[in-house]
């Protein structure tokens, strides 16, 4: 008798997962976004630090330890980025830290292939770090002290021109790397240490307000990515938003993995870079760390799917997956689909490991190198097969019938389109 | 027997006429861009002047509108579309890469294997078009460089043309036997009739946001030279003729009637050709920009139209769109 009990019991626990629904789902897709924010600013924290002591005794050592922190810090915000499309709260916000590309001229100084002011942006050459005062859209604009305030109120996307990225890690990134003046052969931008350092030594002038830029830029960053955490924790309005409202949670989670996948992905990120050749088209293109953006965004995609995300820390946050409940609907939709997020991260890991291999992203890009293109087109068609296989998993969930067409990029472009 | 009888005594789902969207739409639009790029090709070889090519650089550009909407599959394929017509271009990449060609006086114009290794900044109608329409261009290289450049692109895009073609009869195929055995692209029936409709959707988008909402930009800073194609006279014309196209794929299309689609499709192809204003500059005039801003209004009415009467008819929603990125 007791022995029954026990396997019946057992039994209701194994059943359990296949029963769990939609909110449990939900739930589960909150967690990790709430768990990869606070990573993003744990290593946001870490990164701070790294800025701080390279301003406090810049060397080459101090600068290539900022360096390994911003490219840590990336791992987690990258594997943050499928909440974005379909939820408008992370939508608008996401401007202020992950904008690009960006005219970095209107930062610091660049070299003069760069070129200056043009059509599409006037302040494209600005230069604000040698530049305490300036006219900005006929306002005369005070700039002796670099403030948080003075990047995000004034400098960011001014004259309404989206390439002017005055905050976020873009901006960051350029400021520890500098230009990468190598085009499509090997190598990264190569600002000296000497570009932080005080009186003489100090190289491309104006060090202390450079330094000054940088963690002016570094607290937006963590003060910006405080904030999109509270959302997600219990009683934010991201959380809020979403469990209450378990279909559309759903469909933000359906909504930002196809999105990702297909237009941005494989389509701005990608299949764009290879066809113009440009690495400026190149997501991470002064630090060379694309390879790692691409790949930690197609983690993301495939953490929503099975509903796991391993923390920076090493622990696991995992529950009900959006798998299990697509696999109750239509096993052989979960079954491609989950086969095609395996096939794209497998497919972008191949890049990553070209890459750290001494083959990098914008080497890839190059004018005829075929073999490049072939592997990062390989990634690409996975991403727009995957899309396919989430358009049908809406279908067999029966989102249709509840307006999957009421998402966020879907139907309101302009929160897409910057 | 029993069984085909039972088949047929069950209500039928309302269905999208697929077959009649690729013989009376989609086949013939491919049909005539690849007419019309070979045509241009042939008078290129013949005399590469811009005042003759002119012509057939437009004649280019109209046939390309009547299936550029059709963004997925065969245009999608090497990235085919973008080729042909790269834009939005923000950063300026098209003159950037036409001026630089011209003025290293790039050799891989002289090799049409090579040539589609050019970056498509380089490539297809909106660099033709700073070839034909900017004159600075023909100060920065020799005539005879220019001449060189614009046959190995307008040979390299009639060569795209017949890709597309070719590539769209054994997509039509596809598309007819969703469904069956081995065709891993369309699982259902339901399938051809999505990607079309959200071929449909995201095109009144692109119209709106783009074609339209690009040389708006805000009130305080309107952008006229971000509208597509101005310096060929081409942005009113364009909208226009993608509304046309649009209008003609909603039509084939549907099944049953579709009214309010028609009426909504009727007014902004109305007002798009009362329009006097080929390049949009009025976006710099209040009086002329509130008339655009209507246009616009009223292509998004058209989408809304459609989402009911053919989206709401067949139980379908838009996929996800190429260009849904940011």
């Amino acid at each position: 008798m007791k022995t029954t009990l026990t396997i019946s019991a057992l039994a209701c626990a194994i059943a359990a997962p296949a029963m769990a629904g939609k909110p449990e789902v939900v739930s589960n897709y909150v967690a990790i976004a709430y768990a990869a924010y606070e990573d993003s600013l744990l290593k946001a924290q870490e990164l701070k630090g790294a800025v701080d002591a390279l301003l406090a005794d810049p060397s080459a050592d101090t600068l290539n330890a900022a360096r390994q922190a911003w490219i840590a810090a990336r791992v987690p915000y990258q594997q943050t980025e499928v909440y974005r499309f379909g939820n408008a709260i992370v939508d608008d916000w996401e401007g202020k830290v992950n904008a690009w590309p960006l005219d970095e001229g209107l930062i610091d100084y660049v070299d003069p292939a760069y070129g200056g002011a043009s059509d599409a942006n006037e302040y494209a050459a600005l230069n604000v770090i040698s530049h305490p005062e300036f006219t900005l859209s006929g306002t005369t604009v005070d700039a002796s002290s670099i403030t948080p305030a003075l990047l995000s109120d004034t400098l960011h996307e001014a004259d309404a021109i989206e390439a002017n990225v005055a905050t976020g890690y873009h901006a960051i990134e350029f400021l520890l790397w500098g230009q990468d003046l190598n085009g499509t052969d090997h190598g990264a931008g190569q600002r000296p240490w000497t570009d932080f350092a005080a009186g003489d030594d100090c190289t491309g002038g104006n060090c202390d307000r450079r330094g000054e830029y940088l963690q002016a830029a570094t607290d937006l960053l963590i003060s910006d990515l405080e904030w999109m955490t509270a959302q997600w924790a219990e009683g934010g309005e991201a959380m809020t938003t979403l469990t209450s409202d378990p279909d559309a949670g759903v469909i933000a989670m359906l909504t930002g993995m196809g999105s990702l996948s297909y237009g941005e992905l494989a389509g701005e990120r990608m299949k764009l870079g290879v066809m113009l050749n440009d690495p400026e088209e190149e997501h991470d293109c002064f630090s060379d760390n694309t390879h790692n953006s691409h790949y930690f965004d197609g983690l993301g995609i495939r953490n929503v799917y099975l509903g796991t995300y391993t923390r920076v820390d090493g622990s696991v946050v995992s529950g009900e997956s959006l798998s299990s409940l697509v696999a109750a609907a239509d096993a052989d939709v979960d079954q491609a689909l989950t086969a095609g997020l395996n096939n794209s991260v497998a497919q972008l890991g191949r890049i990553k490991t070209v890459a750290e291999s001494g083959t990098s992203y914008d080497q890839m890009l190059a004018r005829g190198n075929e073999t490049g293109e072939a592997l990062v087109m390989a990634a690409v068609d996975a991403l727009v097969a995957q899309t396919q296989d989430i358009e049908r998993a809406v279908n067999a969930l029966g989102l249709q019938d509840i307006g999957f067409e009421g998402s966020d990029s879907l139907d309101s472009p302009d929160a897409v389109f910057q | 027997m029993r069984l085909i009888a039972l088949l047929f005594l069950m209500p039928l789902p309302a269905m999208a006429d697929v077959a009649k969207a690729l013989d009376h739409h989609v086949l013939p639009a491919t049909a005539q861009f690849s007419s019309a790029s070979h045509a241009l090709a042939d008078l290129a070889a013949r005399d590469c002047t811009a005042e003759t090519l002119k012509p057939a650089y437009q004649d280019s550009f109209d046939a390309w509108l009547g299936l550029s909407h059709l963004a997925f599959g065969p245009l999608e394929t090497d990235g085919r579309a973008l080729t042909v017509e790269f834009w939005p271009d923000p950063r300026g990449l098209v003159a950037r890469t036409v001026r630089g060609m011209a003025s290293d006086a790039d050799p891989i114009v002289d090799d049409p294997q090579e040539f589609p290794e050019v970056s498509i900044a380089g490539r297809g109608l909106m660099a033709l078009e700073q070839l034909l329409y900017e004159p600075e261009i023909g100060d920065l290289a020799r005539a005879d460089y220019t001449c060189r450049y614009i046959r190995a692109l307008t040979t390299d895009m009639a060569a795209i043309g017949d890709a597309i073609a070719e590539d769209w009869q054994q997509h039509a195929q596809l598309m007819q036997q969703a469904g069956q055995p081995g065709n891993n692209r369309y699982l259902s029936d339901k399938e051809p009739t999505q990607v079309l409709y959200t071929a449909l959707l995201s095109s009144l988008e692109f119209d709106a946001d783009q074609r339209l909402g690009r040389p708006m930009g805000s009130f305080d800073k309107p952008r006229p030279k971000m509208a597509e194609a101005w310096r060929s006279d081409r942005p009113m014309r364009n909208i226009a003729l993608s509304l046309a196209a649009t209008h003609e794929l909603a039509t084939t299309l549907a099944e049953t009637e579709i009214p309010a689609t028609e009426a909504a499709f009727a007014t902004a192809m109305a007002s798009a050709k009362a329009m006097d204003d080929p390049r949009l500059i009025g976006v710099e005039d209040p009086q002329e920009r509130l008339k655009i801003e209507i246009l616009q209004q009223q292509i998004r009415a058209i989408r809304s139209a459609v989402e009911a009467e053919i989206g709401g008819d067949l139980g379908l929603t838009a996929g996800f769109n190429s260009k849904d990125g940011d």
